[in-house]
């Protein structure tokens, strides 16, 4: 219950608003938790296979190279990677689900990513180097939505925490603050009449 | 002379399956006498198998207590292994100087190591990057002298070889901006220095090692452009066994019949594995690893020469070929990679 209130018919009435608000904040933030966990579970039901994809892509990407760099010379290994030659820019917009606002990524690649002569180096590098430019779409779609899964987890929570703050708080406190209010208004009504009973009685008298 | 004129003018069909290695100079005796009592030392193929099927690092590294390349026991770490290959490395290249009487091949092995620190600086130089200091010492050219020739572009400092590949690669580079262009001219002008310093020192072994090394990164080259799907038709080496007109039409058939194609020549095992390693596994391993065993083939056809520079040759190229392969199993092991792959590079 509410400390400190005034037990007056104009708090009642100012109560019975702040019930009123409360539970139409209640229903539409219990909707917003419901559209924002389908998301979320869409989401998660692409990023699980996405992320598998990325992983097995990106270990075959770093065993070629491995085995690369082994059956090459150190000095030519350093030769051939020290100046590459691909350029790779990333733009973000941002979009909004459900008044979240979440990332978009679009990558801009120029350039050959082979960026070194034959002679010298192993077939194994360009096999590495290229199963890593292919990677790359999935790597960065895989990032865009682990970011929109944890920022959707992250807004999820807080609406859930305030849904729970409404229902179970909020809520219940005002029914009982404007329960305890009317009971004190019955009481005063009460009294007042058994006042004017007894005034009648000593004027009778 | 008539010699080196035949052996430049040899086609692909005009040996079975190595080139002549040339004739004997008694000048090499002790020479030879001393890589033949130090060959027994390197790592015998049964050692190699047993690393490759080792469990792990640490028991392919136990393998090789016995040999020069031991590992301190305890801390054993990655960057030792490449340490102590580095020095193995340097060592053997030392040994082949101080063995070699005639200096002119010395410094022809010697500048492999100027081609590949030109690689670095002329890309850094182009590019605008610091020039740095890590350039490899075992060349011709100091290491500290690349980082004061670069910056002050004074390139009449670096020997004939180096200007004139110094002056193709930036033209190459500036005709079509593309950073690929000084590879492709560093590459060329090394093939070229290797078979003109060949002809000049009249050898018909370094003639047919040169020419075959020609062939063969060509043929590599043929398949990674086919898997890269690239339209680039000039970046084959001159001077080698094969014609480039097969190798360019190596590029517009399929995988299937590349390996037909090279039928009339050496190299056709060494193609049609490596294409159907390829085609099954995505990979290049089987390819190179063939490469490398043709390459080894024709170097161990030096056994036949009592003496000679061709055995020393052979046992400096066999001896960096050890110290590779040593560098994949290591490097395989430390990264648990699958003991069917190691197998696969190291071949049948």
């Amino acid at each position: 219950m509410i400390e400190n209130v005034n037990a007056t018919r104009m708090e009642l009435l100012q109560l019975r608003k702040r019930v009123a608000l409360a539970s139409r904040g209640h229903r539409l933030l219990s909707e917003k938790r419901d559209e924002i966990s389908r998301q979320l579970i869409k989401i998660a039901r692409q990023i699980q296979p996405l992320r598998k994809r990325v992983e097995a892509q990106l270990l075959e990407t770093c065993r070629r190279f491995m085995l690369a760099r082994a059956t090459m010379e150190p000095e030519d290994t350093k030769a051939a990677l020290a100046v590459p030659t691909k350029k790779f820019a990333l733009a973000v917009s941002f979009a909004s689900i459900m008044n979240v606002k979440v990332p978009h990524l679009a990558k801009e690649m120029s350039g050959q990513i082979i960026c070194y002569g034959f002679a010298t180096t192993s077939g194994e590098l360009d096999v590495a180097l290229l199963a890593l430019e292919r990677a790359f779409d999935d790597l960065i779609e895989l990032a865009e939505k682990e970011k929109q899964a944890r920022l959707l987890a992250v807004e999820l929570q807080m609406t859930r925490r305030r849904v729970n703050v409404l229902e179970h708080v909020v809520i219940p406190e005002l029914h009982e603050t404007i329960k305890f209010i009317f009971a004190k208004l019955a009481e005063a009504e009460r009294d007042n009449t058994t006042r004017l009973m007894k005034i009648t009685d000593i004027i009778r008298a | 002379m008539n010699d080196i004129a035949e052996q430049a003018e040899l086609g692909g069909l005009d040996f079975y399956t190595y080139p002549p290695v040339g004739g004997e100079d008694w000048g090499y005796a002790f020479a030879t006498a001393q890589v033949r009592a130090i060959e027994t030392q390197m790592l015998s193929r049964a050692v190699l198998l047993d690393m490759a099927n080792a469990q792990n690092f640490e028991d392919a590294a136990d393998l090789l207590t016995a040999s020069e390349y031991a590992l301190p026991q305890g801390s054993r770490n990655f960057t030792e292994v490449e340490n102590i290959l580095k020095l193995r490395r340097s060592a053997v290249r030392k040994l082949f100087a101080d063995l070699m009487i005639d200096e002119p091949i010395a410094e022809l092995f010697r500048a492999r190591d100027d081609f590949a620190n030109m690689r670095l600086a002329i890309r850094r130089t182009l590019t605008e990057k610091p020039l740095g200091t890590d350039y490899s010492d075992d060349g011709n050219v100091a290491a500290e002298q690349f980082e004061q020739v670069f910056e002050q572009e004074n390139y009449s400092l670096l020997p004939d070889y180096m200007q004139q590949a110094v002056g193709r690669a930036v033209l190459a580079y500036y005709q079509k901006k593309d950073i690929r262009q000084i590879d492709y001219a560093i590459d060329s002008v090394q093939a070229e220095y290797n078979l003109q310093k060949a002809r000049q020192l009249e050898s018909v072994f370094l003639l047919g090692l040169f020419r075959t090394r020609i062939d063969l990164t060509n043929i590599r080259t043929m398949l990674r452009l086919k898997f890269a799907e690239s339209d680039q038709r000039s970046v084959f080496l001159s001077g080698g066994y094969i014609e480039q007109q097969r190798l360019k039409h190596g590029l517009d058939i399929g995988y299937e019949a590349v390996g037909a194609l090279f039928f009339a020549t050496p190299y056709y095992e060494v193609v049609e594995s490596g294409v159907n390693y390829f085609v099954s596994n995505k990979s290049f391993l089987k390819l190179e690893q063939q490469c490398e065993e043709h390459l080894t083939g024709f170097l161990r056809t030096t056994l036949q020469i009592t003496a000679g520079p061709q055995p020393v040759i052979a046992y400096l190229l066999m001896k960096e070929n050890e110290i590779r392969t040593v560098r994949l199993i290591l490097t395989a092991k430390n990264s648990a990679l699958e003991t069917k792959l190691i197998l696969d590079c190291l071949g049948e």
